[in-house]
């Protein structure tokens, strides 16, 4: 095959330094040469594809969904509805951010902040990645514990499941191999979808929602915050931020490929938000059947109540829905964990290495699978109050993660004209400014009721 | 593929020995650097307080 005459800058590189984690990703970007030469859009828009999709369904987790629904359970169709569909907007404008940098510097987000700002920042990003995947991870093992219950199958299956699917996609040795068994489970995300149509809501109030925010959920303030708070750790988190970077630069993204790598968020986004308002609508169809007392994460959960109410074919789909969004997530953070930790090391951190040549990053992405699978089968460990705290311990640590990712999207020397537009960092800074608001408010609020001083 | 034929596929500073090549440490000013500490307490007291809310719920 003829190399191209302007497919990139390394005609001037020494042969011999050529790894196989550079071959791997040289034979992925000849293909994206030649789709871009030969006019393919389709097929090009189809090699491109891959970290927005995934870090957006991946969010879209089972303890994600559960929320959604608990929130539709409780308070039916209202300002949850379209609250989801802002705060995948927000995410949008993160996420974008993650795939510019890891584009334009073809670096991960933890190695970027150790490199640029120093070993104590790098470490407390690290630090903090690993504390909240671990608890989001069992938060997983729970959410498929919980749709396998539908079926009658234990914490042991739910368990051996997520470890297995961690095992099998990333024994291939390349990132294209695991990206794309991932999205191919991640479009099963859209089984919420389905669940919310075959539960047959009333579309006219389902617009009204959307147009409206109303009616506003009433209740307690603390109980509001943390919806808000759990609503906004469901679709901003530190673990997308680190995932979607360093998958950007592991898949080999180039300056090139930022309107598809745009584009690839953007579709992450909309689906995101679609499939969980599905949840949330397939939810509401309990509103007036005792939604509010329905603990979602024991036993058969809302599939169970589900049963009763829409029927068993609804139930099923929304079973499945909860296995596949805990094993994308599974997948998803348990990669992030294993990037983070070898970019916090400071030694290789590709799928497109062997487990021989990047022993610490494969190691990270197993251990953490492993340790949250076998949380889940202590008996007694707390495992709902985890993964109910999960997303607003996510949200709380989000801020820092934010605030340097937008440095990161400033750097000159890094980013040179890429860099953000002022129009940019007003919508990025207004966006960690709510989410720490919405995060601290629900903190110090519970903490002075648990303290009794309010 | 030669690996003289793949290496033109990837830009400069993709290669692996690039980037393991660490980049130069930002300079922040006293001010940012302030920022960010206040920052990092901040998130630290508030996640202390959701880790204790957390406990006690046990």
């Amino acid at each position: 095959m003829k190399p191209p005459a302007d497919a990139g800058g390394a005609t001037l590189a020494l042969p011999g330094l050529l790894t196989p984690e550079d071959a791997a990703r040289s034979l992925d970007r000849s293909r994206v040469h030649h789709a871009r030469a030969g006019g393919r859009r389709w097929y090009l828009l189809w090699l491109l594809v891959g970290p927005g999709i995934l870090a957006m369904l991946g969010e879209n987790d089972g303890p994600s969904m559960i929320s959604y629904a608990t929130t539709g359970a409780t308070y039916g169709l209202g300002f949850f509805l379209p609250f989801i569909v802002v705060t995948f907007a927000m995410a949008i404008v993160c996420q974008e951010m993650c795939m510019r940098v890891g584009a334009v510097t073809h670096r991960g987000y933890g190695q970027l902040v150790l490199q640029r700002y120093g070993m104590v920042w790098g470490w407390f990003a690290a630090i903090d990645l690993l504390f909240t995947n671990l608890v989001t991870l069992i938060a997983e093992f729970v959410a498929i514990r919980v749709g396998l219950a539908f079926f009658h199958l234990g914490a042991g299956v739910a368990a051996a499941l997520g470890v297995v699917l961690v095992l099998f996609t990333l024994s291939g040795g390349r990132y294209w191999r695991w990206e794309r068994i991932a999205l191919g489970l991640a479009i099963f995300n859209g089984l919420f979808l389905a669940a919310a149509i075959m539960a047959k809501p009333g579309w006219g109030s389902v617009g009204q929602s959307m147009v409206t925010f109303s009616p506003f959920p009433g209740g307690s303030f603390n109980t509001l915050l943390l919806l808000l708070a759990s609503t906004i750790g469901a679709t901003v988190t530190p673990w997308m931020v680190f995932f979607q970077q360093s998958a950007s630069a592991d898949k080999g993204l180039t300056p090139r490929d930022l309107l598809h790598g745009r584009i690839d968020t953007i579709i992450g986004g909309a689906l995101a938000a679609v499939f969980g308002c599905g949840a949330l609508i397939a939810g509401a169809a309990l509103l007036s059947h005792g939604g509010a007392n329905i603990q979602g994460l024991a036993g058969a959960g809302f599939p169970g109540a589900l049963r009763a109410v829409a029927g068993p074919g609804v139930a099923t789909i929304f079973a499945l829905g909860l296995v596949e969004a805990g094993a994308v997530a599974v997948l998803t953070i348990s990669a992030s964990t294993g990037y983070a930790a070898a970019e916090a090391i400071g030694v290789r951190s590709s799928l497109n290495n062997s487990p021989r040549h990047a022993a610490l990053f494969y190691s990270a992405t197993t251990a953490v699978a492993l340790l949250a699978a076998g949380i889940i089968l202590v008996p007694g460990a707390p495992l709902l109050s985890i993964a109910l705290n999960a997303n607003v311990l996510a949200t709380v640590l989000l801020p820092v993660t934010l605030v340097f990712m937008i440095m990161l999207a400033n750097d000159r020397r890094l980013m040179g004209r890429l860099r953000n537009t002022r129009a940019m960092n007003r919508t990025a800074i207004a966006i960690v400014v709510f989410v720490s608001v919405c995060g601290a408010a629900y903190g110090i609020d519970s903490f002075l009721r648990t303290t009794h001083l309010i | 593929m030669t690996d003289e034929e793949l290496i033109t596929y990837l830009e400069r500073d993709q290669l692996v020995a690039d980037k393991e090549r660490p980049v130069p440490r930002a300079p922040l000013s006293r001010s940012a650097t302030l920022g960010l500490w206040a920052l990092r307490v901040f998130v630290i007291v508030v996640s202390a307080m959701v880790i204790y809310t957390f406990a006690t719920q046990l």
